[in-house]
């Protein structure tokens, strides 16, 4: 276990290392972030000032070095455009986007669990081709769409939802949280449905999938001779055997959902992460854009751990080396 | 039986609460605007773009005021006059304080404007060579040369405390501001909102509107939706495809104002030019006058545009110093695809030539459509375009003068100084002769009478004069046509009836100028 998580950890520096040089490398192609601050009738005066107070009158190895060197000492730079620390920028930006996502996967699994293996356990059904009908539409259709038909119906037409923003928050260990007031459930309710479908229609799919695929094995029939109630065969024997790849589709889609959830954010105006993502790569932010990419790449890193972990949960054959 | 007897008493309090909030409601007046985004900067040193301006004028205070029709009056000055020809001694309103309650005094505005010039905005204060304070509430001010109009230059330059910004450090002054202006920052929420409420010390009275809340919805369609559900009462940038939505709703106004922004088209005039094979046809003014005649203006506003912008008559709007009364790009010029291509003929180009068009995606409205567009104009003479549309984090860089890399390029000019005259010399002077003139001159356009005149206006201390000085480089730059005025964008807000707003032509949304019922 000690050796697994050393392992890991190395693979993980050498992860962020390499997305900070590919970031870096990007960067060089995406404009002189420079222009992005002065007037456009700056003089060449003006322009080599804005450059020097910005740090970008040295070499390109040279700054990356300096990014590096600051790194270990655990300074992340300073953001171009707003000229705050980058870390800053993003952290105070974590939270509604965690939230946001949180509530989203809780849906996607308390909706799409017991409705796949329903369908995986009853495929003829006529619900379960209802069922079926319903997660293709959910995977195929655009969640800008989605979004934009939640707001004209529940916000414009009938008015029973906010159309935008994240409501009243409350303080909770010095994080600003929406979950625990009523007008902050009520801004959640429209940008999470349309951040979920997409990961519920995939859950239920994969969930169908692989309780099709164990229905057929000998221990369930084994399980339901032996005298365990329908529901245990399912849930027990047949869901725990089929949870795998669930779990593993589940662990990637957290990740890129607190990481991509850009679109949702933006047609909600959530004043979440991902939108600061897309400012700063118009804007050639490059130290947002940085931090922000090594950010997500931890994030997976320490999702997939997580993800190996409940592996062993659910199946003690399986072990961590 | 304790338990339920304590939630009553606490339904009990919550109501108690809500009465109170609605009645303060009803007393003091508030409003919410809808933003296309979030402010970058509370620290007007820091940097600039339109949200971050909106706030600034809020917070801050200049010396000099601007109109919402761009006239020019006292600020935190409350006189200026001409000592000599380069000095100004500049009189200050008594009785100012911050809102932290520090007095406001000519120490303050000697420390902004050379704090101002170690910054990222050294722009700000280019025409001023020196400044002193004479005594608490007078300044002398001398400029580099005579330049008449410097009030119009300072009404960009927001005052800062001294004491406290010292204190504060530049960081913490994007999230700490402390200003005279007429609002004070409550909270600002990143990407969420920002609170400001009335400063009831202001100088020039007590904002009628208590509370001004700003949220930034960046996508047009949730706009439109927030303010259909009531969720804020003005927006900013309504979506042409809206607006006949909006406009059929009854408590709903929809506003549309000339912007001051000109889309203009650089035509490269050296003898070669980077994307053109052989010699460089536009040197030739028939060849320009071409390709202006092949430009149908309307069509652009008819069908990309959908009616919302004012085509350009000049290069600088009609109230504006150096702006000739009567004179019309647009007459001279008129659409006319048979016209051009016999001017095509005569300057020695019957089959006409091949160049790229530069232009962006992201930065003027439909603007990249626009561009297509020019390309089917311009292919009827015969003249075939390129297109490279870029992003504008590309595109400033790429188009910078040195022009290495351009031949034809769309963008866009204001002047909100009102005043063609910084327009002239940073557009049309001739390039690297004369420190701060001819910067962003992308066609190297050149013309010996044309640099007289900026000259002679920038020399002069009459505004009449320069006014004078400027209609005459205007009259040679119309002849010569070394760049193509195309149109204004319109703003487009939509309000809510029993909200007073005039939108101003420089777009900066100001709360204090606005009253609800």
């Amino acid at each position: 276990m000690f050796g697994y998580i050393l392992k890991r950890l190395i693979q993980m520096v050498l992860v962020l290392w390499v997305v900070s040089v590919i970031v870096f490398l990007m960067m060089s192609f995406t404009g002189d972030p420079v222009f992005m601050v002065v007037p456009i009738d700056a003089s060449d005066a003006e322009i080599a000032q804005a450059r020097r107070l910005l740090g970008l009158d040295k070499s390109p190895l040279m700054q990356y070095w300096i990014f590096i060197s600051s790194l270990v000492q655990g300074d992340f730079g300073q953001s171009y455009v707003f000229r705050q620390p980058a870390m800053t920028l993003i952290l105070e930006r974590m939270p509604a986007t965690v939230e946001m996502v949180m509530v989203a996967m809780v849906l996607a699994i308390i909706i799409a669990i017991p409705l796949g293996v329903y369908a995986g356990a009853n495929p003829n059904s006529r619900l379960s081709r209802i069922i079926m009908s319903f997660s293709l539409i959910g995977i195929s259709l655009p969640g800008f769409w989605v979004g934009m038909l939640l707001i004209y119906l529940f916000a414009v037409h009938w008015g029973v939802f906010p159309s935008s923003g994240r409501g009243d928050t409350r303080e909770f260990f010095g994080l600003r949280i929406s979950l625990l007031t009523w007008d902050g459930w009520h801004h959640i309710v429209l940008p999470s449905v349309t951040l979920s479908l997409g990961t519920m229609a995939i859950l239920l799919r994969m969930t169908r999938a692989g309780m099709m695929e164990v229905s057929r094995h000998d221990y369930m029939k084994f399980a339901r001779a032996k005298g365990a109630t329908r529901n245990d065969v399912l849930y027990k024997h047949g869901l725990k055997n089929a949870l795998i790849p669930v779990v593993t589709i589940f662990g990637l889609q957290l990740g890129d959902l607190i990481a991509f959830a850009t679109i949702t954010e933006t047609i909600f105006s959530w004043p979440g992460m991902g939108k600061l993502l897309i400012d700063s790569i118009y804007r050639a932010d490059r130290p947002v854009i940085v931090v922000y990419l090594m950010l997500v790449a931890l994030i997976f890193v320490v999702i997939n751990f997580l993800v190996d972990i409940v592996y062993t949960l659910i199946d003690p054959r399986i072990t961590l080396k | 039986m304790k338990i339920l007897s304590r939630n009553a008493l606490r339904i009990g309090a919550v109501g108690v609460a809500f009465v109170a909030a609605t009645a303060a409601f009803a007393q003091d007046k508030s409003v919410t605007i809808g933003l296309t985004s979030d402010p970058s900067h509370l620290y007007p040193l820091a940097g600039e773009e339109l949200s971050s301006n909106i706030m600034y004028y809020h917070l801050y205070d200049p010396l000099v005021k601007r109109s919402p029709e761009l006239e020019f009056g006292p600020g935190l000055a409350e006189s200026w006059e001409n000592v000599d020809e380069t000095t100004w001694r500049f009189k200050l309103r008594p009785d100012v304080t911050f809102h932290n309650g520090n007095a406001f005094t000519a120490a303050d505005v000697v420390f902004t404007v050379n704090k101002a010039r170690d910054s990222i905005r050294p722009d700000l204060v280019a025409n001023i060579a020196s400044i002193t304070a004479v005594d608490d509430l007078t300044i002398e001010i001398t400029t580099p040369k005579p330049y008449a109009v410097l009030p119009n230059d300072l009404a960009e330059l927001l005052i800062l405390d001294e004491e406290y910004t010292t204190a504060t450090g530049d960081e913490q002054m994007d999230l700490k501001p402390m200003g005279t202006g007429p609002y004070m920052l409550e909270e600002w929420i990143k990407e969420e909102r920002l609170v400001l409420t009335a400063f009831d010390n202001y100088w020039a009275g007590t904002p009628k509107i208590k509370t001004v809340t700003f949220r930034p919805i960046t996508n047009p369609a949730t706009r439109t939706a927030a303010l259909l559900t009531g969720e804020v009462d003005v927006i900013q940038d309504l979506a042409v495809r809206d607006v006949d939505r909006v406009k059929r709703e009854e408590n709903i106004e929809v506003m549309a104002r000339p912007s001051l922004l000109n889309v203009v088209l650089a035509m490269d005039t050296r003898a070669e030019s980077p994307t053109i094979d052989g010699p460089n046809p536009m040197t030739d003014q028939r060849v320009r006058q071409a390709i202006a005649q092949a430009i149908d203006v309307d069509a652009i506003n008819q069908i990309v545009m959908n009616g919302f912008s004012t085509p350009s008559t000049q290069y600088v709007p009609a109230f504006h110093t150096g702006y000739v009364d009567g004179m019309n790009f647009r007459e001279m010029y008129p659409l006319d695809v048979e016209k051009s291509k016999a001017l095509l003929v005569e300057a020695g180009y019957p089959d006409g030539f091949t160049m790229t068009l530069d232009a962006t995606n992201d930065r003027y409205v439909n603007d990249a459509q626009i561009a297509q567009a020019l390309a089917s104009m311009l292919a009827r003479v015969g003249i075939t375009l390129e297109l490279n549309i870029m992003p504008k984090s590309n595109f400033w860089g790429y188009i910078r003068v040195p022009t290495e890399n351009s031949s034809f390029i769309m963008s866009g000019w204001d002047v909100p100084a009102g005043d063609a005259g910084s327009m002239y010399g940073a557009l049309f002077y001739t390039r690297g002769v004369k420190d701060g003139y001819g910067q962003v001159n992308r066609g190297s356009y050149s013309n010996p009478e044309m640099d007289a005149l900026v000259d002679k206006a920038d020399a002069t201390q009459s505004l009449e004069q320069r006014d004078q000085y400027l209609q005459e480089a205007t009259k040679i730059l119309m002849a010569d046509i070394p760049m193509i005025p195309v149109h204004y964008e319109q703003d487009i807000y939509a309000v809510r009836k029993g909200v007073t707003m005039t939108p101003r032509v420089d777009k900066f949304i100001w709360a204090f100028d606005m009253d609800v019922e």
